[in-house]
């Protein structure tokens, strides 16, 4: 298909999409389209060529608004492009449009939008996870084939499994954030959806690479999508204890049996380990990414970003406060609060101190079990399919537990990705791959063989 | 450890958030529970051997401090609602005090 017919046929899909109420672009413009359509027939060729991706709202864009979802944001229109943006379309990708998400890309279910929530493909009364839920939902509504999110405590992988695509997050460093709004800088990973394994793999290679503009991308050259396995022989595949608990959702245990027997039935080997300090990583993240979000979002403020707020007393500190109380949102208010608690005096070492000293050991458990001779982990995504919208919008920390399998992985920095590999109650479940650093080819080769041996789409019994 | 309405509001003015009076009691009570969630931390055992942990590049290495040619799309003019002589004009310190 020629870019313009592909152009014309996406711009018809988002245009259904948002007739759905959907909810998942915040936006678009055909004339955007046939611009990009235009660009790639002028320099044809290139791997994603007029391959139409979606892009996640706090990933700066200079033809159209970057609001992070936020009020405070409102109509921002970014000087410059990511080097992610940059790098897709030398690859002959045609950006499509910039997708709805949590504020600043803090929630679990794409509810935390001051836009309006992201209703899931499947079932409208249903979150599609989040933070990245806008650009989930596009792919897995098949507007688009792929889709940036990003990722600072599994919010690819989390709304992959509620919404049945693939997500993937790189090791942290292999792609750059130059032009991704920043939340936790320690944290934060450009990542990808795709509607299999290798639409995913091949936009991550476009990204990948060594960036000047961002010193803390990795001196490597850039990621080759793998050729996918033919099995899994060889493989020695760990199944940490800690990710399997006895009150794990039926619908995913038994989806969750079933992908162990696809693996076993590929050559791998299956074996137990334990990753004893994992069960610590929620509270470890919500006191480590809230203290970098602090600190991060500083700067709006009504003078460097923002519309301005005058507030009461008429002094530069009244027009601090009341930009940010009036352009923040509930959840984004709670967490610069949390973070600024945390790294206040007198509690500075007693949580941020605390938190930081148990993140090393999260890592370091995942360096001992790759070490001990297992090559890839496998896990649940998500400890239930997608719940429903407001179910724990006035509980932060049940919302919070949604990341309960996907934290830990963040934390220590590791590649990992959400593969679909089953349905419950009509619901998709995700199970998780995770590699050591540096290996996320191993990772997206194996996900390639199983995935052309689970039946993503049929119900788990 | 509780955090009272006091607190809440100290914390909020280091953070320079305005918070609603109507706002107050629902945000004490939702970061009492944070905390109380964050610090089971307290009940892990303290090894002491733990070194800091980032990932990434083992040694990030600040560039040289020159100016870098960051292709802009617009001219500076036009991203500031003020700009004059080559500057960014935003409040002055006190000037609205004086008003």
């Amino acid at each position: 298909m020629s870019a313009p017919a592909v152009a014309a046929a996406t711009g018809a899909r988002l245009v259904a999409a948002e007739a759905s109420s959907l909810n998942a672009t915040l936006h678009w413009s055909q004339a955007l389209l046939d611009a990009e359509a235009r660009r790639v027939e002028a320099s044809p060729g290139g791997p994603l060529h007029a391959v139409p991706v979606a892009i996640k709202d706090n990933i700066v864009t200079t033809d159209a608004p970057t609001t992070c979802a936020s009020r405070i944001l409102e109509g921002y229109v970014s000087p410059y492009d990511a080097t992610a943006v940059t790098r897709l379309r030398s690859a002959g990708a045609m950006i499509a449009a910039k997708t709805n998400m949590d504020e600043f890309a803090m929630g679990s279910s794409t509810e935390h939008s001051a836009f309006g929530r992201v209703q899931h493909p499947l079932d409208p009364s249903r979150v599609p996870g989040g933070s990245s839920g806008g650009s989930a939902a596009l792919v897995a509504a098949g507007v688009v084939p792929a889709a940036l999110g990003s990722e600072t405590g599994g919010s690819v992988r989390q709304p992959a499994s509620f919404c049945g695509v693939v997500g993937v997050k790189p090791s942290y460093g292999r792609v750059s954030r130059f032009g991704l709004v920043a939340f936790g800088s320690s944290l934060d990973c450009i990542s990808v959806f795709g509607r299999t394994v290798d639409d995913a793999s091949k936009v991550l290679a476009a990204m990948s690479g060594h960036d000047p503009l961002d010193r803390t991308t990795l001196e490597r050259p850039a990621m080759v999508p793998p050729a996918p396995r033919r099995d899994l022989s060889g493989l020695r595949i760990g199944l940490p204890r800690e990710y399997f608990p006895a009150d794990l959702h039926p619908g995913v245990a038994a989806a969750m049996e079933r992908t162990k027997t696809a693996a076993r039935e590929l050559g791998a080997e299956l074996v137990d380990v334990s990753l004893p300090n994992s069960p610590y990583a929620v509270p470890t993240y919500y006191i480590v990414a809230p203290a970098e979000a602090a600190a991060n979002l500083a700067r709006f403020d009504g003078v460097r970003y923002g519309p301005r707020k005058v507030g009461p007393g008429g002094d530069i500190r009244a027009l601090y406060q009341a930009t940010r109380g009036h352009g923040f949102g509930p959840e984004v208010q709670r967490r610069i609060l949390v973070g600024t608690y945390v790294l206040s005096a007198g509690y500075y070492d007693a949580y941020y101190g605390k938190a930081q000293r148990m993140r090393a050991r999260i890592a370091e458990d995942f360096r001992r079990v790759f070490a001990g001779g297992v090559d890839l982990l496998l896990t649940p995504t998500t400890p239930t399919p997608a719940f429903r919208a407001g179910e724990k919008t006035e509980d932060p920390v049940s919302m919070y537990l949604a990341d309960i399998f996907v934290c830990a992985i963040s934390l220590a920095g590791l590649p990992a990705l959400s593969l679909p590999v089953g349905r419950t109650e009509g619901l998709p479940v995700g199970a998780q791959l995770i590699a050591p650093l540096l290996e996320d080819e191993r990772m997206l080769a194996a996900a390639a063989a199983l995935e052309r041996v689970v039946a993503a789409e049929a119900e788990v019994r | 450890m509780s955090i009272g309405r006091d607190e809440v509001l100290h914390v909020a003015r280091l953070a320079e958030l305005a918070v609603r009076d109507e706002d107050l009691n629902r945000l004490v009570d939702q970061l009492n529970r944070i905390v109380d969630y964050v610090a089971q931390l307290d009940r892990v055992p303290a090894d002491g051997a733990a070194d800091l942990f980032l990932p990434g590049p083992r040694q990030v290495e600040l560039r040289e401090d020159v100016p870098g040619s960051v292709p802009l799309a617009r001219p500076p003019a036009e991203l500031s609602p003020e700009f004059a002589d080559g500057f960014f004009l935003v409040p002055r310190h006190g000037a609205m005090e004086d008003l």
